[in-house]
């Protein structure tokens, strides 16, 4: 059997993500021997339409993109989220909130109108989307599950629980108890706790989970000290995109 | 052997003499909290931490790891497949009676239905020293009501209680007096020890008052009885799903197995780690079902794990009320306050 053939892209990010897949320093021989890499801008010159795996990294940010975000899913036979960016939009969606027209200004100042930009958004907006690797950045351990598991032909295990199982098992002391507050309750585990246990907190950049309790999260981060906007805040970092990050009406998140 | 006294000076001297053919895990600081940790270091020694009030994790993460490898295989077939029993000699220093308790339940458990091989082979090389405790670490615990105040009748190799300037040692089984015959600190008790011990426990159950309105003997059927309550509902409004109540819980031991591959597809390994049935993915099963959907179904389950299921199981006690479920739930669910509130829905119901 032919080695499959992989390929990288980027949209709107910081290209961390790619940068991961180049981190897996000790398994970067057997991947190499295992598939072959086609595009990728941050290794390699050579260019291709030819692959069969396409990990797309980045937000759909451009009304442009659209056209070579299909090009790729026309040519791949499995294409993947690499990242917050692709998975959920990322820190990208924080300017949806602001006004788009006040972002190009910040930014760009008076050449604002040179420049073409629309609400940030996950790739999945514009292309179907066959596996997610989240993360800001993506574990590398995670990039190899996905990639041991296409080449086995099998689905890849990605958890759906709170990143509060990963901390246990580590034995970190909840920060919760030490006054502070996180958003592990209700964040994707497959981090390892990364943040928490190198005394940051989580700000859920793997998104969220699936029936995370929205009122439960909302009480309790009140409880530690948070108004209902720093509580939104804390959403819209990472989970613009979820209805849970839409102004409430009547101080009831939304679902 | 009758019970011996160590002068705590002559306490490291004891530690040392574990060390020299085992590995000595003991409880110790993290951050503003506690854990047991491996002593490998004349720094780690001092660290020991014998006054603790409750350990983060239990010390059943020794006898059960968080992530195992239960086999490696180097391609399909039975022939390819090797399995990694991992068992080092070890000494767990300073578990608390109601801990002693737990991994009692953990045996039975692990012991029928079929045998666990990973769990008995760690707990065949694994010596117990339990430790007194004189009071409550916090409100959320109960083991006065759960009969786990005091330490069982076996299960352990020496048991330690505090009198001061000396410990009053226990012995419980013949490995515990190789201990001692090991260390050159220990002198038989005599009677001033003797009744200091009998002191000791006397205040101890004296400061540890039952907190269940009723006798913990009746919980299951009071649980079997609140079976359709809104009570589970109400609780579960709260609740994240997250699972640390069962982390931290020493009596659970449902586990999850997945299997590794490596970059070649073919070789790699078969690990387990600890599952929770508070996880929405834990009940649920090929083609989408869920048995166990909503969280509240789910704490639920756990409540009725602790109360009644794993008691009609293994005959040893499902929860042990050291309250670590509820010391460490984020939402401030405490089980010992369900357990309270259950005698009142039945009594609703009547």
């Amino acid at each position: 059997m032919a080695k499959p053939r992989v390929s990288f892209h980027d949209f709107t990010s910081c290209e961390g993500c790619q940068l991961q897949v180049l981190n897996c320093e000790d398994e970067l021989l057997g991947i190499v021997g295992a598939v072959d890499i086609v595009n990728f801008r941050e290794a390699i010159d050579e260019k291709s339409d030819e692959y069969d795996i396409a990990f797309i990294e980045g937000a759909f940010t451009r009304e442009s993109d659209r056209k070579r975000l299909e090009h790729i899913r026309k040519c791949a036979k499995i294409v993947v989220a690499l990242g917050a960016c692709a998975c959920t939009g990322g820190l990208n969606v924080l300017k949806n909130f602001r006004g788009i027209d006040e972002s190009m200004k910040k930014v760009y100042g008076e050449a604002a109108s040179w420049y073409e930009t629309s609400p940030a958004l996950p790739i999945e907006a514009a292309i179907k989307v066959d596996v997610k690797i989240n993360g800001c950045p993506i574990p590398k351990q995670e990039f190899l599950e996905v990639v041991k598991s296409v080449l086995a032909g099998r689905t890849p295990q990605i958890p759906d629980y709170p990143v509060c199982v990963e901390c246990k098992l580590r034995e970190n002391v909840c920060l919760f108890q030490k006054g502070e507050y996180c958003m592990g309750v209700v964040a994707k585990a497959g981090c390892n706790a990364w943040c928490p246990s190198y005394g940051g907190r989580c700000y859920a950049c793997r998104g969220l989970i699936t029936d995370f309790n929205k009122n439960a999260a909302k009480d309790v981060l009140a409880e530690y000290g948070l108004t209902l906007e720093q509580v939104m805040a804390e959403f819209r970092m990472f989970n613009g995109v979820f209805p849970v990050a839409e102004p409430p009406a009547d101080g009831a998140l939304k679902s | 052997m009758l019970p011996q006294i160590l002068p705590k000076s002559k306490f490291d001297e004891f530690v040392g003499s574990l060390s020299a053919d085992n590995r000595v895990v003991a409880p110790m600081a993290k951050g503003p909290a506690f854990a047991f940790q491996e002593v490998q270091t004349p720094e780690d020694q001092a660290a020991i931490r014998m006054d603790y009030d409750l350990s983060i994790l239990p010390p059943k993460k020794f006898l059960m790891p968080q992530r195992e490898t239960l086999l490696s295989f180097g391609g399909r077939g039975p022939e390819n497949v090797q399995p990694q029993v991992q068992a080092k000699p070890t000494v767990i220093l300073g578990v608390q009676p109601m801990d002693l308790h737990a991994i009692a339940t953990l045996d039975a458990a692990m012991a029928k239905d079929p045998a666990d091989p990973y769990y008995q082979a760690k707990r065949a090389v694994t010596k117990i020293v339990g430790l007194n405790v004189a009071q409550y670490a916090n409100d959320y615990q109960f083991m006065a009501d759960m009969d786990t105040l005091d330490a069982p009748a076996s299960g352990w190799d020496l048991f330690l209680t505090d009198l001061g300037d000396r410990w009053f040692v226990e012995v419980g089984s013949e490995a515990g007096q190789a201990m001692i015959t090991k260390c050159a600190g220990f002198s038989p008790a005599k009677s001033d020890d003797h009744a200091a011990k009998v002191a000791f426990d006397k205040a101890k159950a004296a400061a540890c008052s039952k907190r269940l309105p009723y006798d913990a003997r009746y919980l299951p059927e009071l649980l079997a009885n609140s079976y359709d309550s809104l009570l589970w509902n109400a609780v579960a409004r709260r609740c994240f799903s997250c699972g640390s109540c069962t982390n931290v819980c020493p009596t659970c031991y449902c586990f999850d197995v997945q299997d590794k591959l490596g970059l070649d597809a073919a070789s790699g390994e078969r690990v387990r780690s600890w599952d929770s049935c508070q996880l929405r993915v834990f009940a649920e099963v090929a083609g989408g079902e869920n048995f166990r959907e909503h969280a509240d179904s789910r704490l639920r389950h756990r409540v009725f794990r602790k109360g009644k299921f794993i008691l009609e199981r293994t005959g040893k006690p499902g929860c042990v009320g050291c309250g670590r479920c509820s010391t460490h739930c984020v939402a401030g669910i405490s089980i010992l306050e369900t357990f309270q509130q259950i005698a009142d829905e039945a009594a609703a119901e009547i």
